[in-house]
């Protein structure tokens, strides 16, 4: 019986190991300026479109993919009572980045969940990608409020569907953390 | 009894990670919602508009005619016509070609005191990864319509003209697939 358990808690260890090779845990981190009171801001526009290399030439210029980021957030910030302008002043104005990079985990994976010998251990490699959103202050232009994800991407740049799922998790879990009450905009 | 298993897993993700570097990659985007049966006839993008990214292949005509030749092929067996030259295209054709240096692990040859897959130690590698993407553009909106991209290790590629032509035809070939035909 106690065999059983304990295979079992290695497949599911083995899973989310499987799980950590093609889609690594998002993490979501944020700021806002201290003291801001965030329930000013009602109205939101888009900023332009940034000019820095994504740092990958599939999403370089790629407007399927910031199209398809812009919508999410649009859904999710007229969810929180956020009113989009598409002309006139706004109270803030979204920027969006994208960035695309190889990284080498030595043996992170193995020492965490196997604690395998040194000579075992193999690094590896894949995409991590972030995604990042901020806030501007148009009557001051200065940023109130940085929201960003972090995740591997490997395998999933490659398949359209899961690109948007990707996404659309991705913006619902950083937007989550916007300093806001939407009880106050009822 | 534990540990090898979850050894095993360990290993299984670096083999993953190992024929994911090591194969072409190949996919394209659709913008969603739309009706490509709208559109029947296409031309190249003005030529300032073809950077080729990378000077071992800028102003490499044997390389662009490659390129053209294998989009064209497959925009045809989809029902597309090349437009007229004073026609106005339903759409525009775009590429671009980058070189990125980028890493992949490899397992060291079996030999020497390295007997099996377990003792065998892996190493990260530098590789040159070619990547060409193809957008397609709505001519009259001028928005991104398609774009497809194929990617692959391009080291013993670049200096020999037959391979070259070979990893074009088959990244292009792939890609479109992806792409919904004509009306």
């Amino acid at each position: 019986m106690y065999r059983l358990t304990r295979i079992e808690s290695l497949a599911a260890a083995a899973l989310l190991a499987l799980a950590f090779d093609s889609c690594a845990p998002v993490r979501i981190n944020s700021y806002v300026v201290r003291g801001l009171d965030f329930q000013q801001y009602r109205t939101y526009a888009w900023g332009p479109s940034d000019a820095f290399s994504t740092g990958d030439p599939r999403l370089d210029n790629n407007r399927i993919v910031s199209e398809r980021i812009a919508k999410s957030v649009d859904q999710q910030l007229a969810s929180r009572g956020f009113e989009k302008r598409e002309s006139g002043v706004a109270d803030v104005l979204i920027h969006m980045h994208v960035r695309l990079d190889q990284r080498i985990e030595s043996d992170a994976i193995d020492r965490e969940y196997a604690r395998c010998e040194v000579s075992d251990c193999r690094p590896y490699v894949y995409d991590a990608g972030t995604l990042l959103l901020d806030f501007i202050d148009t009557r001051t232009n200065q940023l109130a409020w940085r929201g960003w994800a972090e995740g591997g991407f490997d395998g999933v740049i490659d398949n359209q569907d899961w690109m948007e799922a990707r996404i659309d998790d991705a913006v619902a879990k950083i937007l989550a953390r916007l300093p806001r009450d939407t009880s106050r905009n009822r | 009894m534990a540990r090898r298993l979850l050894c095993a897993a360990g290993i299984t993700l670096a083999v993953f990670g190992l024929t994911a570097c090591a194969t072409m990659r190949v996919s394209s985007y659709v913008e969603r919602g739309l009706d490509f049966s709208q559109y029947r006839t296409f031309d190249w993008g003005p030529a300032d508009a073809l950077p080729v990214g990378d000077p071992r292949l800028d102003q490499d005509r044997f390389f662009q005619d490659q390129v053209e030749g294998a989009i064209e092929k497959q925009m045809a067996a989809r029902g597309f016509e090349r437009s007229a030259a004073s026609d106005v295209p339903d759409l525009r054709m775009h590429y671009h070609a980058s070189i990125n240096r980028r890493v992949e692990v490899r397992e060291e040859d079996h030999s020497g005191n390295c007997r099996d897959d377990d003792a065998c130690p892996a190493r990260v590698i530098e590789y040159e990864a070619g990547t060409l993407v193809v957008d397609i553009v709505d001519a009259r909106t001028n928005r991104l319509v398609w774009r497809g991209w194929a990617q692959d290790s391009v080291d013993g590629v670049l200096g020999n003209r037959d391979r070259l032509r070979r990893k074009i035809d088959e990244g292009v070939t792939r890609m479109f697939v992806g792409l919904p035909r004509a009306r």
